[in-house]
């Protein structure tokens, strides 16, 4: 015993050094976001709260820019209003507002930290529990989506971007309708793959990828991205399919958080079916 | 003595601050990212006790680490480098002894000395770091590359950052 505890204290350095990475190696695994998902931590208090000052000051610098893009989605969304629009053939058809239930609530909310350049990667946003945000919502933004709320925190939330390994989302070809599944191979924040199109669909390059519904976090047809490239192996039953983001991960400032009010209902009626 | 924990706290805030406010947001060519950080590291001077110097690495990484989510990873990483450096610093011959007034940096040991001294480590942090990050060797040739251009850009920083403060202190 004696002995052991000489040889510790004569090699303390290397012992001290195994404590220290055994003390990291613990940390890695019952927090990290990739090996095991925990990521409140970053969304705690002190961390935030000087990232949310240092965000307000860069904020004001891209001013310009920002307002441009909001003038710009702004002019988009008046295009859709009724008012701008005129029916071609008048049926008398008229939209009754008492018919019409808000299916999708939006939120707008600002990013304080984003990241983009890695194989996982996460944003958080400025609006949490105070928000009524909870995990598991779509967030997009007026380019495209961006990804889905993970942790909440009174004033916070995480959110699992787009660019992470673990992210798979429905998706369609919006001329024809085929879903599949979108994928990201951590090489390019520009680039994602889609996969699971079948052979025999005809595909074009420049082909928009829209949200295809299927799932309750985002509603149909926002846009992803296009077709960048698409290739058919001898004998595969699906395409390679590389599309190109139409957000720019790395500029994205605003974005809004989408509550699928309905989405309980739907949750119910699915555990209903799938209990019988 | 006071003086010289007073320099390395101050030290340690600003490298911190630097990192997570200024180069988490730098990214050159879609995956470099530079971490100027461990300099904090590399300019411990050379009395200090073994354990503080792991100590004081493991921290800073800690630090990092809370800033950036990534809980663990940049304290392996420069733990492990902290447990390097006094190997790596009785490797590289230098033009003068190492005497207890003599601080590691360009200053006193000279720039060839102080870029094959941080090359060295900061590839050490890097290898580590990007491995950890990425828990796989599926793209083990991607993440070497990394690794490479990486270790390259943060150690022209942190000599060029070497260079700034020893303009100003003369």
């Amino acid at each position: 015993m004696k002995a052991l505890l000489l040889f510790i204290w004569k090699h303390s350095f290397f012992f001290m050094f195994l404590v220290l990475e055994g003390l990291a190696a613990f940390f890695i695994v019952s927090n990290n976001s990739y090996q095991r998902t925990s990521f409140i931590n970053a969304s705690n208090g002190f961390t935030s709260s000087i990232l949310s000052a240092s965000n307000s000051f860069t904020h004001y610098i891209g001013l310009t820019e920002t307002t441009e893009r909001l003038a710009h989605e702004n002019a988009r969304l008046r295009q859709l209003l009724p008012a701008s629009q005129i029916r071609k053939i008048d049926d008398g058809f008229v939209i009754d507002s008492s018919n019409v239930n808000q299916h999708y609530r939006f939120q707008a909310a600002e990013i304080i930290s984003n990241s983009f350049q890695k194989r996982n990667n996460y944003l958080i946003l400025n609006k949490g529990i105070l928000a009524k945000v909870k995990p598991s919502m779509g967030v997009v933004s007026a380019e495209g989506i961006v990804g889905i709320v993970k942790d909440v925190s009174k004033n916070f939330c995480t959110v699992i971007s787009v660019l992470h390994s673990k992210s798979a989302i429905d998706v369609k070809i919006q001329r024809n309708g085929y879903t599949g599944t979108l994928k990201w191979d951590g090489k390019d924040y520009n680039y994602a793959k889609v996969m699971n199109i079948p052979s025999h669909v005809h595909l074009e390059l420049g082909d928009t990828i829209t949200t295809s519904g299927n799932s309750s976090i985002f509603p149909n047809n926002i846009t992803v991205g296009t077709i960048d490239k698409f290739d058919l192996k001898k004998g595969a039953s699906f395409y390679d399919i590389q599309l190109g983001f139409s957000a720019n991960y790395n500029k994205v400032r605003f974005v809004y958080i989408v509550d699928n009010t309905l989405k309980e209902e739907l949750q119910e009626l699915k555990n209903m079916t799938v209990d019988e | 003595m006071s003086k010289i924990i007073i320099i390395n706290s101050l030290r340690f805030i600003l490298l911190i601050l630097l990192q997570v406010l200024v180069l988490n947001n730098v990214n050159l060519g879609g995956y470099i990212n530079p971490y100027v950080y461990v300099m904090f590291v590399l300019l411990l001077p050379f009395e200090t006790p073994k354990w503080l110097l792991l100590l004081s690495a493991f921290l800073i990484g800690l630090s990092i680490d809370l800033f950036m989510g990534s809980m663990g990873m940049h304290a392996a990483a420069t733990t492990f480098m902290a447990f390097l450096r006094p190997s790596v610093s009785r490797i590289i011959h230098s033009r003068r002894e190492y005497e207890p007034s003599i601080k590691p940096g360009i200053n006193d040991l000279g720039i060839k000395w102080f870029l094959s001294y941080t090359l060295l480590l900061v590839f050490a942090h890097h290898t580590l770091l990007f491995f950890i990050e990425a828990f796989r060797f599926e793209e083990f040739f991607s993440i070497l590359n990394r690794i490479f251009l990486s270790t390259i850009v943060s150690s022209l920083l942190i000599i060029l950052l070497n260079l700034l403060v020893k303009k100003e202190r003369k």
